[in-house]
């Protein structure tokens, strides 16, 4: 079935079958996904930062490149106390980043495209900013739940949307992410398929909508990454300068 | 030169970068990814609201009028988002 848009997105084991107590824990093509974009990641900032020359070379100039642009990003949006977090929005920008461009080589497996990866992703990040804001704030960090000048009467309605709305931040980060790629994805596959079944004739057309849909993903799998780093940074602002 | 002139010379300097920055308007530098933001943003809360409706319902045996409930105030909550960062875009 190569010509289902959707088979692009099946998960299979890759080797044997591990199992720890009830759960699978074998080795998918997910997970080989996962460490191909880890090494290279690895790879190329390990290259990147091992000669400081005052001429930088390619990869070097690659590295300082990400390295101002995330540094600027965290900066502008979380201000100058944000800066102990750089390593983990630096790491988690990375990695998505790199997963989606993985995703765009013709027969790689997108990782972001599955809804339990992103979750994850998420959930940890909306489990380590609320820590966080704990942290900093001890129970003060609930007045985010209470808006100031809101009237007695309306106050309870009042927290439990803020509460729904605190609780929506990783659903919305995590559908986002898996909604744009598995979208992209699909819809490059089907016009894939159209070229084929119109063939020479009629498959100029959509051949041609293809490369400018290639392009497109290209800038969306980079613009999500930006943008799950950039709501990070929010989150993280919200957390450490208490201000609503 | 000695070293304490270019220290100084120096923060000056950064100062001054600094200070340029802040004054720049600040756009973000692609609005696109502002506006992918918002989409996403109605429909998580609504989901988050009914999820808890649902929960509270199952708990509570009260099975159809907390769900509707807070499928409501899901809406509220995801309006409320959805202003918020349209007034993060704009500042």
């Amino acid at each position: 079935m190569a010509t289902n848009p959707m088979h692009q997105f099946e998960v299979y084991r890759i080797g044997p079958e591990i199992k720890l107590g009830t759960i699978d824990i074998s080795f998918t093509n997910a997970s080989l996904f996962m460490v191909i974009s880890s090494l290279a990641i690895i790879l190329i900032f390990n290259l990147g930062s091992k000669k400081n020359s005052l001429l930088p070379s390619k990869v070097q100039l690659l590295t300082e490149l990400s390295y101002t642009f995330v540094s600027k990003m965290i900066s502008d949006t979380a201000g100058s106390k944000a800066k102990p977090y750089f390593a983990f929005i630096f790491s988690l920008f990375m990695f998505v980043l790199f997963c989606n461009m993985f995703g765009m080589i013709p027969y790689a497996f997108t990782v972001t495209s599955h809804i339990i990866v992103t979750f994850i992703l998420a959930s940890f990040i909306f489990v380590a900013v609320t820590i966080i804001g704990f942290m900093k704030h001890g129970l003060g960090y609930l007045k985010l739940f209470v808006p100031s000048g809101v009237p007695a009467v309306l106050l309870p309605l009042i927290v439990v949307i803020e509460i729904i709305s605190y609780l929506s931040r990783p659903v919305s980060l995590s559908v986002r992410l898996f909604a744009n790629m598995m979208a992209g994805h699909t819809m490059m596959k089907v016009f894939g398929g159209f070229v084929i079944s119109l063939g020479i004739v009629g498959g100029w057309l959509p051949l041609s909508f293809s490369v400018a849909l290639t392009g497109l993903e290209i800038l969306v799998a980079f613009l999500q990454a930006y943008v799950f780093a950039i709501l990070t940074c929010i989150y993280l602002n919200d957390a450490l300068n208490l201000h609503h | 030169m000695p070293k304490d002139l270019f220290k100084t010379r120096l923060e000056i300097a950064k100062s001054k970068i600094s200070n340029r920055n802040l004054h720049k308007d600040k756009k973000p530098p692609s609005s696109i990814g502002t506006a992918f933001k918002l989409s996403t943003e109605l429909v998580s809360a609504v989901l988050v609201g009914t999820i808890i409706g649902f929960i509270l319902d199952n708990t509570f045996g009260t099975k159809p009028w907390l769900i509707l409930t807070f499928f409501f105030v899901g809406v509220v909550a995801g309006i409320i988002n959805v202003f918020r960062s349209a007034k993060n875009m704009q500042k």
